[in-house]
């Protein structure tokens, strides 16, 4: 509980923030949509770190300090993505998944 | 400080290239390939020097001599791609990135490092990341091949997307345990149902990252797209990383639930073997069928890992070793073969024998390895995996690695008797390979033909795996 | 209802609705404002929570950083009237089905577990701890992943860099 807000909710809320960006991978086709997704992916768990941390161990910072480097590595991880993707418009013009061949999941 | 010193190694290492990088003039810039290959080889061989185990900050890091030997093995993989990667890089479209290539793929073995000796789970991720994104980077590396770019965009997404899914469990995991570090987090695991989601996300995302069925459909586009060397880099380095720190964790923090996964393990261990098989069967692109083979590699390593027990880790190890050098051995015939004539299909390698025969003779003894025939190395280390399985009486799953071992001969000899027995109007002309080329193929053919006669390494491995648990 | 909990419901409400509209909406430049929206009301939930430096970070690196790289991205490959293709629908069936199923799991399980209660007043975490964590070498310090975290930049810009970077010609 804090401050009259259960823990269950916090978690509720970043499951489905969680699957709305997975649902959001799957369908989306223009590759920087689906970086978005990722971003959506990365906050969820974000949450429930933070929210793990303050309201059932809060007497240190864990959640908190792997929140931040989860930050810090999804900067790192969409300014490659960014750099592939900005190289691969520049051969085809065009970043549709179609273009770059079938992506087979 | 001296615990560390594999990671410091290297970090020096990439902070020479970078100031050499910087100071060198733009003529020389091909003397940085000699250069690096000798630095890595002297951190190598650096790394073989006992010294001081044990923990640091707090725990988060920690090392035992059964992880110097991973790092060790990890080490000479590395080693034998920059090798191989010499003739690659003194090509004219990449010389403004030699040192980039190395700084990059530098940096993505020290994230593997840390990796495996990670003693909490935010330096398990930290390392994971460092570990794939730099080699994203690599993959995309061939800046005016459409393919490299997708092979890029397609590693980075899903190592995003199996982070994401990772970072799920554990965050499950510290919510109902209540710190990161390993050594607290094991012995309170109670198999809980929100324990047991956290560890079906973890393994999932871990799956993504090894390549496993049902999470391999990445792999064949990215192996196939990648530059050969990132390519060979990916499926040994990458791999034998990630199936270390697989088999730490399961069986040092999940521990307690190891009925459990061995279930799981057991049904995608069969699924990895028997699917990756078939696919290799039906692939003409040589960097394709070295991937899926790779794949069906990984599910037999599994069966090292669900004995739990020290042999099944000294066996895995061991395994991961001569793997190391049979793959690496197939993909330098293949990339000396992609470097001076461009080809990658299987059918050109028709007839390749009456052109290169030393070529050829190195192709067959790693693809010979590879399907696990006696006397070579691959033997043994099937047979050393089959064993500890059989210790655990897992027989059923013994018969299914055997047809599988079976099945990888037939496509195994495929290769082989194009080289050998096809006859081709055109077959690829005699090429002279460069010093650096038949430096690597002779490390490889030795490594195959050594370990599998001497037994002291397996002894040995055997005997500092006793101390494993920390 | 206590003024916390409208907060929340009001956030997550703003959190859900855009982070649906982020991966539906077929003009480009709108899902990554949704996206910017989303990433707002996160910070704004670490706010609440007390976790101030925090949320100042997601502010600046996610909100400031990271949206402002893919809308730079965005109007660099994309035209703004052009709309996005929509996936077929049975793909977005089988999806959607996919992440509904997959999200009822995972809440039914958080449901049914009981977690531990602890203290219901947690101090404050002032900018002092956090900067003593993250330079201690001794349990709950942080100075290893500082390390690490600083050669993942440094791989991430040079890859980076190798790859977008045009030829010298």
């Amino acid at each position: 509980m804090f401050e009259g807000i259960p823990l269950t909710w916090f978690l509720i809320l970043a499951t489905i923030m969680f699957f709305i960006g997975i649902y959001g991978f799957l369908i989306r086709k223009n590759l920087i949509t689906i970086l978005m997704s990722l971003e959506l992916v990365l906050n969820s768990v974000n949450i429930n770190f933070v929210a793990f941390n303050k309201l059932l161990y809060p007497e240190h910072l864990e959640g908190m300090f792997f929140t931040v480097f989860v930050v810090a590595v999804a900067a790192a991880e969409a300014s490659v993505a960014i750099a592939i993707i900005i190289n691969i418009y520049r051969r085809l013009d065009k970043i549709d998944v179609e273009n770059i061949d079938e992506m087979k999941y | 400080m001296l615990i560390m010193r594999h990671e410091l190694l290297l970090v020096a290492i990439l902070v020479i290239l970078l100031l050499v990088e910087i100071f060198l003039p733009e003529k020389h810039k091909h003397r940085i390939i000699p250069l690096a290959i000798i630095l890595m080889g002297v951190v190598t061989a650096l790394g073989f020097i006992p010294g001081p185990t044990g923990s640091l900050f707090g725990g988060m890091y920690s090392t035992s001599n059964l992880v110097l030997i991973m790092k060790n093995i990890l080490n000479i993989g590395t080693l034998v791609i920059f090798i191989q990667s010499a003739e690659w890089l003194k090509k004219d479209e990449n010389r403004e990135k030699i040192s980039e290539y190395f700084i990059v793929l530098l940096s993505s073995l020290i994230g593997m490092f840390y990796m495996i000796s990670s003693g909490d789970f935010l330096m398990f991720y930290l390392g994971l990341e460092l570990a794939t994104i730099p080699v994203a980077a690599a993959a995309a590396f061939e800046r005016f091949k459409e393919k490299s770019a997708e092979a890029g965009v397609k590693l980075i997404f899903m190592s995003a997307l199996s982070s994401g899914i990772l970072l799920y469990g554990i965050s499950m995991i510290y919510g109902t345990i209540g710190t990161m570090y390993f050594q607290d987090v094991a012995p309170k695991f109670t198999g809980s149902s929100l324990q047991v989601i956290a560890f079906i996300f973890f393994f999932a995302g871990m799956a993504f990252k090894i390549s496993l069925v049902p999470f391999h459909l990445w792999a064949a586009d990215v192996y196939e797209g990648a530059p050969i060397n990132v390519t060979s880099y990916l499926s040994v380095v990458s791999k034998g990383a990630a199936v270390f720190i697989l088999m730490i964790l399961l069986y040092t923090v999940f521990t307690k639930i190891a009925l459990m996964w061995r279930d799981v393990v057991y049904i995608i261990a069969i699924l990895t073997m028997t699917v990756g098989n078939l696919f290799a069967m039906r692939q003409r692109n040589i960097k394709r069928f070295l991937a899926f083979s790779s794949i069906s590699q990984a599910g037999f390593i599994l069966l090292g890992i669900i004995g739990q027990s020290q042999l099944g880790m000294t066996t895995v190890i061991y395994f991961v070793l001569i793997y190391l050098f049979s793959n690496l051995g197939a993909f330098g015939v293949a990339t000396a073969i992609s470097n001076k004539t461009g080809k990658e299909t299987i059918d050109d390698y028709d007839g390749f024998y009456r052109t290169n025969p030393l070529l050829s003779l190195a192709m067959m003894l790693s693809l010979f390895s590879l399907a696990g025939i006696p006397p070579l190395a691959g033997f043994f280390g099937k047979f050393f995996l089959f064993t500890a399985a059989a210790k655990q009486g897992l027989f059923i799953l013994i018969v299914i690695a055997v047809l599988n071992t079976i099945i990888s001969l037939y496509y195994y000899l495929l290769v082989i008797k194009a080289m050998f027995l096809n006859k081709s109007d055109q077959p690829i002309a005699y090429f002279k390979s460069d010093f650096y080329t038949r430096l690597g193929l002779l490390i490889c053919s030795a490594g195959i033909i050594i370990i599998g006669f001497a037994s002291p390494i397996y002894e040995w491995i055997l005997q500092l795996s006793h101390g494993l648990i920390y | 209802m206590t003024n916390y909990q409208f907060m929340f419901f009001l956030l997550s409400a703003i959190i859900i609705i855009f982070s649906i509209l982020t991966v539906t909406t077929r003009r480009i430049l709108r899902a990554a404002t949704f996206l910017l929206f989303v990433l707002v009301a996160t910070a704004g939930l670490y706010f609440m929570l007390r976790f101030n430096f925090l949320a100042a970070i997601q502010l600046t690196l996610y909100a400031g950083g990271i949206v402002v790289l893919i809308i730079f991205s965005v109007l660099l490959t994309s035209h703004i009237s052009q709309k996005l293709e929509k996936a077929s629908i049975s793909k977005r069936i089988l999806a959607a089905i996919a992440a509904i199923a997959g999200a009822v799991l995972c809440i039914i399980t958080i449901l049914a577990t009981e977690f531990p209660t602890v203290t219901p007043n947690p101090p404050e975490t002032d900018i002092h701890t956090i900067g003593q964590a993250l330079l201690s070498t001794d349990k709950f310090g942080y100075s290893l992943p500082f390390e690490v975290i600083s050669i993942l930049l440094l791989a991430a810009m040079i890859g980076s860099i190798i790859i977008a970077k045009k030829r010298k010609d």
